[in-house]
């Protein structure tokens, strides 16, 4: 007779299983034991179609996390993360910010919801007063808007804007060596898309005056087909295009745009590319576009920065992204802010924080400040440089200058009338 | 026989008027019950947590329940009811932010708007059956999420209204206050489910079970199909534009997902678990959904898998709503005592 598995799942499985869900169950009531900890809430998406923006920030979080709790916590407090999915719905990412302060007794926000959802916490850290560090969203009007200036809400995180000023004066020195006038727009259809194409297309002829805007093309949000797109972009026979699509809508335009080898007809500045998200899903990376750095552990060419790439990819087997290393320094910030002050509360916490420099491999001199008029990172690394298809995908990154970043950040919020 | 010589023959019919006084005041009754309790519930338990579920099931019970009017009394299957709860969202915090008018007159003021847009798609869509009632509703939903999205210097866009809703103080009522918003958010909860009661059991109520039922014969015996099923569609947007303003409060703003088809998915959901053929149906569903979906995101982020097999235990097993289902099991286990 011959014995048959069944299918299903096994016994051993089973076990194992209810003793992971025991476990689970009982991580709580195990954490409330240990005294004297610090909860840390963060709602983030973790399901969906941009559930690796929630993934690989709360790998970076724990990563940090733990080696703060190695080194004896927050003034002596270990740190318990509480971690939620709010399914990328503004609602719920409310709801759950709501309950983590209110319920679960967390003392400090990570915000890592992007768009819509990061406006609707920085709503419940207003009404709450509880310290607030949003990781994910890149919406400049976040903080660039004084309506949204609160003393306890702050932004750890890469803007539009910043992106802008450095790709346009990148594209514009290369629009000026090679001679190119006619650029072509392809870009997502929501606020972001258009804010930051529109921002591009501001300084980008700020800087080379006779570049022309001969075609604009505005793909829906998670358009799976672009041929339509591609097919105008080539029949306007531009001389360069640029492109603030990503994560997968980059990858299938990219692999899209392939088959017509749209690459080989005109010089491509997409400015999410250097992710490795991105870099190491399309199939056949082109040589040649250019890209602003998202996350690459090539840049800042800084042994910190290797390493902290390498630590991530050791744990998590994949590596960082652009909002791992913004959820990584939140916790620097944290860390250090909490040092100063000498103390876990918020306020305190919030008033050391304001114009706080801190230490960090992923600053553009080895350091990064939360500014303290607007409460928003400046000072992290960013560049633009061309990609190579296969590692490190972006070999030489020019780095942007922050003094102009500056200058012409101060410019642009005057004309939105937020100073 | 001609219709005159029929009528000739036949005695006139004594139909019983029956009085809707002594229901009217039981449901009076029992509206102050609930509110009362409600409005006791903080008192009892300090848990802010409870307050937050309770404003979220006023506004998620509101437009379930309206959505409810369409699809368990009418057979209107919308799939676009979520514009209605989008629309009262953003016509309120817009109103609320561009104008500082008092909060009740941006309460009424949304009404009004969301009547106007309600009578115009309703006007559209109500003519369809079936099937294409259901995708042309899903069609204007998604027209005025696009709306939401690209009209950026009115709403904001993908970012939402930003800097909050302003909540100036009216009558002694501080909706900043939370608990002052959570005894609103109930008044508004009882009184909405106490007026489509109402609806719903007046003659109007039932004359849309019979345009649900058959819709030829009911107008073949002179209702107006079309008519009553504008009206119904544009009360049920009132009512869900009313939960659109109860959220708009919670998250003081307001977001395109709120107009988004996720959110009449959400509705349908909702009406699914609690059951279609009872007027509480869908608050139960409300109640049931939030619970679900509070306790499965914090366990587990494959959210979606848990939901899905919950349903399908409602769709395959029970073959109806929970509250069918309750009813129903009631009536079989009295049926057996008498026997």
């Amino acid at each position: 007779m011959t014995r048959t598995r069944k299918p299903g799942i096994s016994r051993r499985s089973t076990l194992a299983l209810m003793g992971a869900g025991a476990a689970t169950l009982a991580a709580p009531w195990v954490a409330r034991a240990q005294a004297k900890t610090i909860k840390i809430g963060m709602p983030t998406i973790l399901s969906g179609r941009v559930a690796q923006l929630g993934t690989s920030s709360r790998n970076a979080v724990m990563l940090e996390v733990e080696k703060v709790n190695a080194a004896g916590g927050l003034a002596g407090r270990q740190i318990e993360m509480v971690i939620r999915d709010s399914k990328g719905q503004p609602q719920e990412a409310a709801r759950i910010a709501r309950e983590l302060v209110n319920t679960d007794g967390c003392e400090m926000l990570l915000d890592g919801e992007a768009s819509s959802g990061s406006f609707a916490v920085h709503e419940v850290a207003r009404d709450l007063g509880v310290l607030c560090i949003h990781t994910c969203s890149e919406a400049s009007s976040l903080t660039a808007d004084p309506k949204q200036h609160i003393p306890n809400a702050f932004r750890c995180v890469r803007q539009g804007i910043h992106d802008s000023i450095v790709g346009a004066g990148y594209a514009a020195g290369i629009a000026k060596a090679k001679g190119l006038k006619k650029w072509a727009t392809c870009s997502p259809d929501y606020a972001y898309g258009r804010d930051t194409t529109g921002e591009f297309v501001l300084y980008l002829k700020k800087f080379a005056p006779d570049v022309e805007i001969i075609s604009e093309s505005w793909p829906k949000l998670f358009q799976p087909d672009y041929t339509e797109v591609v097919t105008k972009i080539l029949q306007a026979k531009p001389q360069a295009m640029y492109s603030c699509l990503w994560g997968g809508d980059l990858t299938s335009y990219i692999d899209q745009a392939n088959i017509y080898a749209l690459f080989t007809q005109m010089e491509v500045f997409a400015v999410n590319m250097a992710d490795y998200t991105a870099l190491t899903v399309v199939k056949n990376l082109p040589k040649g576009i250019h890209s602003g750095d998202r996350y690459i552990k090539t840049f800042p060419a800084t042994p910190e920065n290797a390493a902290w790439g390498d630590a991530y990819k050791a744990k998590y087997n994949e590596y960082p992204t652009n909002w791992s290393w913004q959820n990584a320094t939140a916790v620097m910030f944290l860390n250090e802010a909490v040092k100063k002050a000498n103390s876990t509360d918020g306020k305190k916490v919030a008033e050391v924080l304001t114009g706080l420099t801190i230490k960090c491999p992923f600053g553009a001199d080895g350091t990064v400040t939360m500014r303290a008029d607007d409460r928003t990172l400046v000072g992290y690394a960013i560049g633009w440089g061309t990609t190579i298809p296969q590692e490190p995908y972006v070999p030489d990154v020019k780095a942007g200058d922050w003094k102009t970043i500056f200058e012409l950040e101060a410019e642009w919020k005057k004309s939105k009338g937020y100073t | 026989m001609t219709e005159l010589q029929a009528g000739q023959g036949a005695q006139p019919l004594e139909v019983p008027r029956i009085d809707a006084r002594p229901q009217r005041y039981r449901d009076v009754l029992i509206a102050l019950a609930a509110f009362a309790l409600l409005a006791l519930l903080p008192f009892i338990f300090g848990s802010k947590q409870l307050l937050d579920f309770v404003i979220r099931c006023a506004a998620y019970g509101l437009f379930a329940t309206s959505l409810n009017l369409l699809v368990g009394y009418t057979g209107l299957i919308s799939f676009g009811h979520g514009m209605f709860f989008g629309l009262g969202a953003y016509g309120f915090g817009l109103m609320m932010q561009k104008t500082g008018v008092a909060i009740p007159v941006a309460f009424v003021a949304t009404l009004a708007m969301t009547f106007v847009v309600a009578v115009v798609i309703g006007a559209i869509c109500v003519r369809l059956k079936e099937i294409y009632f259901a995708f042309v509703t899903l069609a204007f939903q998604m027209l005025i999420h696009s709306t939401i999205l690209s009209w950026q210097s009115l709403t904001g866009g993908d970012q939402g209204l930003r800097g909050g809703i302003p909540r100036p103080p009216f009558l002694g009522i501080d909706l900043s206050n939370h608990l002052h918003l959570y005894i609103t958010s109930c008044a508004l909860l009882v009184i909405g489910l106490f007026l489509m009661r109402q609806i719903a059991q007046s003659p109007f109520g039932y004359t849309l079970r019979m345009i649900r039922d058959n819709a030829t014969r009911a107008s073949f015996i002179g209702i107006d199909v079309w008519r009553a099923k504008l009206t119904i569609f544009v009360l049920a947007a009132l009512f869900a534009a009313t939960g659109g303003m109860i959220m708009a409060l919670f998250v003081s703003g307001a977001y395109p997902e709120f107009a988004y088809w996720t959110i009449s998915g959400e509705g349908i959901f909702i009406n699914m678990l609690g059951g279609v053929t009872t007027f509480l149906g869908p608050m139960v569903g409300t109640m049931l959904f939030l619970i679900l979906n509070d306790t499965v995101t914090r366990l587990t982020e494959y959210h979606g898998i848990v939901l899905g097999i919950v349903i399908l235990f409602f769709a395959i097993g029970l073959r109806k709503g929970l509250m069918d289902f309750a009813v129903e099991w009631f009536a079989q286990r009295r049926g057996e005592g008498r026997g």
